[in-house]
């Protein structure tokens, strides 16, 4: 399956966010998106959403055959956590396990999920007002991840955790990355470089991928920062 | 000094300016027809500065006007004491008053802070220049005032012009006798919006003397007025003297600028502090579950942890509903003679009721609080916000609202029909029928308007700030609406067929643009 995104424009009235934005993101893949601050990263993830209208251009899913994104084919974490604080963790997985009940595939137990994620048992009965940041971020995720979209889109997502969590967070999102495209927008180099299959760089309002071929590391990190400052 | 005052001067007019554009901005029709660069727009910046200025002239002396005339001149005529002394009285001590909330120099303010702690100007001369010009504006914002005013009573021309001095001189005394040589010892500052319990029980005091002996028929004189003014000018002298020489507005400023102070003032009602105030209102036991399932499970879970805010506030207001038409009842087995008086009341007056349902629903509070403790963070789940989902907690919470606000409606209608029956009835056995329909439809009517209007409107974005204009403008037009309806006399007859006909036609047309739009509309602000 392929996202594939075709001239898409985006302007916040005169000026040109998204100029022309034309890529093909494959599923089985985690891509990483760099972008200096105010590139434009948060802005695409909207438009994939269709939180924003866009000016111009079209996106759409290519299986066998094209077909037009749906709400539910997207995961979107958001930078900043949002969970229903009225509620507790236990509650609010329930209450999405029964809104997607016919998309979930192997639906697993409740505990089950929290364990998937690393959620503390004493923590899973509490309101989830009384969460820590971190464990708000985890709930996000896993709702999203829950309902099995074909696209997840992260901005951001880990750069407000400790180092641990970062770590449980990578390796969860490898363990399931063969069945979606991954998108992940980070303004961290060596995040994207340790997480990702793919570095995309968004700069200009233009999205290009940077190929790795035999570089090594530092070499490699060498391009991708000549690109992220070309004028 | 003059510079520092024209640059702050200024600073603080561009930032009024962009909050008028800013709101201008929030109407869409208005934004769609004006270009986008809005705040670059020359038309609309002189607009913006005009109104900027109308308002520094209005807000010199509205507000002054109306203190001389609300508090002043209408609580004179509310004792039986001598009018000129009561006049001088009340001045006094609601003076003091003043002085001791609000100085000025010592309130923190927006402007303050943008230009001290933002900016970095030079805090000793911005404290003073503002200071200043703020002393010489309430100087004038008062003085014809208290002339107008003090000539109507009989005030003495002289004592007239003293009135507005003495209460610069009160507030120059508060400062320079008080909180700067507290600062120098203690090396605090005290947030006057904030006061302690000290400066509470201080003004409690001060308020029970100036409104409470004057019914006991003890005033002060124009010769103690004086003598208090004339000492008000000596110290207001040597408080002068200490405020100039005073060379640490700047510490002071850091001390009292702290975002927290800042907020407090501004942004009481802000939608962060609304947000901190309903957050607090989650109620959690670990007992309270639901059975249900679903978005029906989701919904269930809202109301019983939001019961304080919905159930509990809704049962209050019935039984204070039913309190009142009990002592109604008692008047009239005591005091017949005022039966016919009253049976008028549920067949004259049933457009005052409009408003009366108006101020008893709870949409507003109720929607905001499903905004900032649900759908706030719900709505940036692209699944909730499918119309399946989105129909489906509407719907939900439709019922809710409207059973909510019946019971107080119910406790109304047929508490206007007892009283209709006790006090003679009516020749028109309908109008029993009339009175319990229309009273419902109005309830059901206000349920249906608030829910419809924040679905449809939606207002706030991600920080929870209000981006549209139309939603509070929409909000105002139905508060005068119905506060329109007080000065509507017509009979319950016609009046309660018309509002049951219109209740169902608004809400038909209202609930079918829901399911077609809502959708669409209802998401979060970008
Ligand atoms: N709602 C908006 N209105 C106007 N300009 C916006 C809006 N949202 C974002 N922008 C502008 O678009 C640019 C890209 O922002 P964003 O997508 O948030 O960048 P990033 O996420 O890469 O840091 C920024 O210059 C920002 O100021
Ligand atoms: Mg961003």
């Amino acid at each position: 399956m392929k996202l594939i995104i075709k001239n898409l424009k985006k302007n916040f009235d005169k000026k040109e966010v998204l100029k022309n934005i034309n890529f093909e993101f494959e599923k089985g893949k985690i891509y990483g998106l760099l972008g200096r601050n105010g590139a434009g990263k948060t802005t695409l993830f909207n438009c994939l959403n269709e939180d924003l209208p866009i000016d111009d251009g079209e996106f759409f899913l290519k299986d066998k055959e094209v077909r037009k994104i749906e709400a539910e084919d997207i995961g979107y974490v958001l930078s900043t956590p949002n969970v229903p604080e009225f509620l507790t963790g236990r509650e609010f997985l329930k209450f999405f396990i029964e809104i997607n009940k016919d998309r979930i595939k192997d639906e697993k137990t409740i505990d089950e999920y929290f364990d998937f994620m690393k959620i503390e048992k004493e923590d899973r009965d509490k309101l989830l007002k009384d969460y820590s940041h971190g464990m708000k971020n985890k709930m996000q995720m896993l709702v999203n991840i829950i309902a099995n979209p074909s696209i997840l889109l992260f901005d951001e997502p880990l750069t407000s955790l400790d180092i641990v969590v970062q770590e449980e967070m990578k390796q969860m999102l490898k363990s399931i990355k063969k069945d979606h495209i991954i998108i992940f927008s980070t303004h961290i180099m060596e995040l994207a470089l340790d997480l990702c299959d793919e570095i995309v760089i968004l700069n200009k309002g233009i999205l290009e991928k940077i190929d790795k071929n035999d570089l090594d590391n530092t070499k490699f990190k060498d391009k991708i920062i000549e690109a992220l400052k070309e004028e | 000094m003059i510079q520092t005052f024209i640059t702050s001067f200024k600073l603080k007019n561009t930032y009024r300016v962009n909050s008028i554009i800013y709101s201008i901005k929030g109407f869409p029709i208005i934004n769609k027809i004006l270009p986008n660069s809005l705040y670059k727009n020359k038309a609309l910046k002189i607009f913006g500065n005009i109104i900027s200025i109308l308002w520094e002239i209005v807000s010199t002396f509205l507000w002054k006007g109306l203190y001389v005339w609300l508090v002043l001149g209408s609580m004179t005529f509310a004792y039986n004491t001598n009018q000129v002394n009561t006049f001088l009285h009340i001045f006094v001590f609601s003076t003091l008053i003043g002085g001791i909330l609000n100085t000025y120099l010592l309130n923190p303010t927006k402007d303050k802070y943008y230009a001290i702690i933002l900016m970095n100007m030079n805090a000793n001369t911005f404290a003073l220049t503002n200071y200043f010009y703020s002393m010489l504006k309430l100087i004038i914002g008062l003085m014809p005032f208290t002339i107008i005013f003090g000539l109507l009573l009989k005030v003495p021309l002289l004592i007239c012009i003293s009135m507005p001095l003495f209460v610069a001189m009160i507030k120059i005394i508060v400062i320079g006798i008080f909180s700067i040589p507290d600062f120098k010892k203690n090396k605090v500052v005290k947030n006057e919006n904030l006061p302690t319990k000290k400066v509470w029980i201080l003004l409690a005091a001060l308020a029970i003397l100036g409104f409470g002996l004057p019914y006991l028929g003890i005033v002060i004189n124009q010769i103690i007025y004086i003598v208090l003014f004339l000492i008000s000018i000596i110290l207001g002298i040597i408080a002068l003297k200490e405020i100039i020489a005073f060379k640490d507005y700047k510490k002071i400023y850091k001390v009292l600028l702290t975002n927290e102070n800042v907020y407090a003032v501004q942004n009481a009602n802000s939608t962060q502090n609304i947000r901190a105030n309903i957050a607090k209102n989650i109620e959690y036991d670990g007992e309270i579950t639901s059975d249900k399932s679903g978005f029906a499970y989701f919904h269930e879970l809202f109301v019983k942890r939001h019961s304080k805010l919905l159930t509990k506030s809704v049962k209050k207001q019935t039984m204070v509903i039913i309190l009142i038409f009990i002592i109604l009842f008692i008047v009239v087995f005591i005091n017949p003679s005022m039966k016919e008086g009253l049976n008028s009341i549920p067949l004259t007056y049933l457009p005052y009721f409009v408003f009366i349902m108006y101020i008893l629903n709870r949409g507003t509070t109720i929607t905001q609080a499903m905004f900032m403790n649900c759908d706030h963070s719900m709505l940036t789940y692209r699944i909730y916000r499918t119309p399946k989902i989105i129909l489906g907690v509407f719907k939900e919470r439709l019922k809710t609202l409207i059973t909510l606000n019946l019971l107080p409606s119910v406790a109304i209608e047929l508490g206007l029909m007892i009283l209709l029956y006790i006090t003679g009835g009516t020749n028109n056995m309908l109008n029993y029928l009339i009175l319990f329909v229309s009273i419902n439809a109005m309830s059901i009517f206000f349920s249906v308007h608030y829910l419809v209007m924040y679905y449809l409107l939606q207002p706030y974005n991600i920080n929870t700030e209000v981006k549209s204009s139309t939603y509070p403008v929409v909000q105002a037009i139905t508060y005068f609406i119905c506060y329109y309806m007080i000065n509507i006399r017509m009979t319950t007859f016609v009046f309660g067929i018309a509002t049951i006909i219109f209740s169902i036609l608004y809400s038909l047309i209202s609930l079918i643009l829901v399911y077609k739009l809502a959708p669409k509309t209802f998401k979060i602000r970008i």
